[in-house]
């Protein structure tokens, strides 16, 4: 199974991911009324919106955890509307939960190694061995990782341990681990301290020159807004906005959302 | 020389059990998989060598006899005096039958674990449950497979150890059986797989959103987990020299073996080491003791529920006061690769 490589990448200008009409409901509510969004190739691209408005929603159906009832989901020019979470990962897409996913009696690292792309799928090989050296590799990739999150001094304690602002940064470094095409997060930095959060920021601007991409959903707008190259406004299931990241709150439209979501 | 008797049947349960209870380990120990059908692949087991080996061997000997039940009656006698004279043959029979059981086991436990592609752990247990004892009945009421409520004969592998020596003969080839499948568990699960399957166990969305085939891990591990199980019924039916389907009742094979996992600690191979040993001392002293206990205590009922009601209450407080069993389930940091990595930091630090 490889990882990530499934397609010629297409040339710059191109879009990573793209959303036709997406259109989801729960019962009598439309949690997605018509979305459609582009995320260019290499681009950080910000979803905002009030609570409720369905950027969650989005996320889950765009990666496969919820089916769309209408409109696609494409990715690099390929169709991956409705296919299961793991094909679509394989694809190289990864996302992170809003309310972080600690795997719970696991140590830290291992909550990290368990993101490799196919590793630990095979019986055979637990008796091989083959996976000793590959195991050295990621566990060093992993505590880089860690480092960098300034969580490696909890590298052996069981995930259940970690304080709330922790387990986001867990989230964070399992999705860093492997090399995705795109990253999918959902409040990434919520809880965060503002220091941290600016140099994680820094760090995905970063990785956006090797031609990741990020689409983020955030609340904390005043810390995000410079990393962001394009943000789209959902209010009520649909996008209502969009533009740059300097121009989109002078936008009439986002401010009475934000502001009748508020009063 | 009772004593002797009694440490023997001691050893011999404790093997088999922790054959039993391992395999039980991966799948929900580890796994998460609440494989309320275990029973069923003991029984499989049972039936690859009261149902299959001695159907080849009656083939292969040309053995003629009406039905199956009749007809393995002969097949024991005549195989038993052959197995007396040539060593080897019984050994043979006995590879043969834990390879035939295995894979059987394996197959049955890919099949049996389809249903939960579409359903929620709770109704996965019940419907395990359900498959289990609907096998558990027809091959206890139907006589041609394995000769239902009559059993079938099986021949002894052992037949050319002298007789007072053959239960010693067989502690000590069940004790060497569960040693292997106790290195081939460890090794597995101390594996990559054995962490992914804990973290299945944790959250499945996590290793969907990782890109792991929630279903197809599943399979792998319940075929794993059953051919496991198998192997422990081929052992029993082999020693007892008999199938009956009726001892393959879900209280022995499925309830007592999450017992012992839950009392050692799931998720942790020692762990279960611990609670086999500690479950089936207790069991074993019962049945010796059942009868002075009942009487010495004025028990209100018979003897033979004291096992039952003990065992009941036992699970009730394990799961109340004790719920990560004897020894706690520590998570994996101390792999060679993880010390070696760690190593080569500690160096890098000191360089700079
Ligand atoms: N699994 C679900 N079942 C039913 N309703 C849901 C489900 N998930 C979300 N919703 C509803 O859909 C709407 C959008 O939710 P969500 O996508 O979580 O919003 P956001 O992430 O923007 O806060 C909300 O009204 C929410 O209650
Ligand atoms: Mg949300």
């Amino acid at each position: 199974m490889e990882y990530g490589n499934s397609q010629p990448t297409p040339s710059s200008g191109a879009s990573a991911l793209v959303t036709q009409r997406l259109t989801k409901n729960f019962g009598g509510l439309r949690a997605l009324d018509g979305v459609s969004i582009d995320v260019a190739k290499g681009s950080i691209t910000l979803v905002i919106g009030p609570n409720g408005s369905g950027k969650t929603t989005l996320i889950n159906v765009v990666t496969g955890f919820l089916s769309a009832d209408d409109g696609k989901v494409v990715f690099e020019g390929r169709d991956i509307t409705n296919k299961p979470p793991h094909e679509i990962f394989q694809m190289g897409v990864v996302r992170t939960f809003q309310n972080p996913h600690p795997l719970k009696k696991l140590a830290v690292l291992e909550n990290l190694l368990i993101a490799e792309p196919g590793y630990g799928e095979s019986v055979l090989q637990s008796f091989t061995r083959r996976w000793v050296d590959k195991e050295e590799r990621l566990v060093k990739k992993a505590f880089d990782i860690l480092n960098f999150l300034g969580i490696e001094h909890l590298w052996d304690e069981q995930a259940m341990n970690l304080s709330g602002g922790q387990l986001r940064l867990l989230e964070i470094g399992r999705a860093l681990m492997c090399d995705a095409k795109l990253i999918i997060m959902d409040e990434p930095i919520a809880g965060v301290a503002p220091a941290l959060s600016h140099s994680i920021l820094k760090k995905l601007k970063e990785l956006t020159k090797s031609g990741i991409s990020f689409l983020i959903v955030e609340h904390r707008l005043d810390i995000i807004l410079d990393y962001v190259d394009w943000v789209y406004v959902m209010a009520n299931g649909r996008i209502v906005a969009e533009g740059k990241s300097d121009e989109i709150l002078k936008n009439p439209k986002v401010i009475e959302v934000y502001l009748g979501a508020q009063g | 020389m009772a004593q002797e008797y009694l440490l023997l049947d001691i050893i011999l349960w404790f093997s088999i059990y922790l054959i039993v209870a391992l395999s039980l380990n991966i799948e929900y120990g580890y796994a998460g998989i609440p494989n309320f059908g275990r029973a069923l692949a003991v029984l499989i087991g049972a039936i690859a060598v009261g149902g299959v080996v001695n159907r080849i061997l009656i083939l292969l000997l040309g053995i003629e006899g009406r039905g199956i039940i009749e007809t393995s009656g002969t097949l024991k006698s005549t195989v038993n005096a052959m197995i007396s004279q040539n060593p080897l043959l019984g050994l043979g029979i006995l590879v043969l039958c834990l390879l035939i059981a295995a894979l059987m086991g394996a197959v049955t436990g890919a099949l049996f674990i389809l249903p939960s592609a579409k359903l929620r752990q709770d109704y996965l247990a019940i419907t395990l449950l359900a498959i289990s004892e609907v096998l558990f009945l027809v091959s206890n009421y139907n006589t041609s497979i394995i000769g239902g409520y009559y059993g079938v004969s099986i021949p002894d592998v052992l037949a050319f150890v002298p007789g007072e020596r053959r239960f010693l003969a067989f502690a000590l080839l069940g004790v060497g059986i569960a040693l292997l499948v106790y290195l081939f568990v460890e090794r597995l699960l101390t594996s990559p797989y054995g962490r992914l399957l804990k973290a299945m166990r944790e959250n499945e969305d996590v290793v969907k959103a990782f890109g792991k085939n929630i279903l197809v891990l599943r399979i792998k591990t319940v075929a794993l987990g059953s051919a496991i199980a198998a192997i422990a019924g081929a052992f029993y039916s082999l020693y007892s020299v008999n199938v009956i389907a009726s001892t393959f009742f879900r209280v022995d094979w499925t309830f007592f073996p999450f017992l012992m996992l839950l009392l050692g600690g799931m998720g942790n191979n020692r762990g279960v080491v611990l609670g086999v040993f500690s479950f089936v001392i207790v069991k074993v002293l019962l049945i010796v003791y059942k009868f002075e206990i009942k009487s010495t205590l004025h028990l209100p009922f018979e003897a033979t529920w004291l096992e039952y009601i003990l065992f009941g209450v036992l699970m009730l407080l394990i799961l109340y006061y004790k719920p990560d069993g004897l020894i706690k389930e520590k998570p994996v940091t101390m792999t060679p690769p993880i010390k070696h990595a760690l190593k080569q930091k500690a160096k890098e630090t000191s360089g700079r």
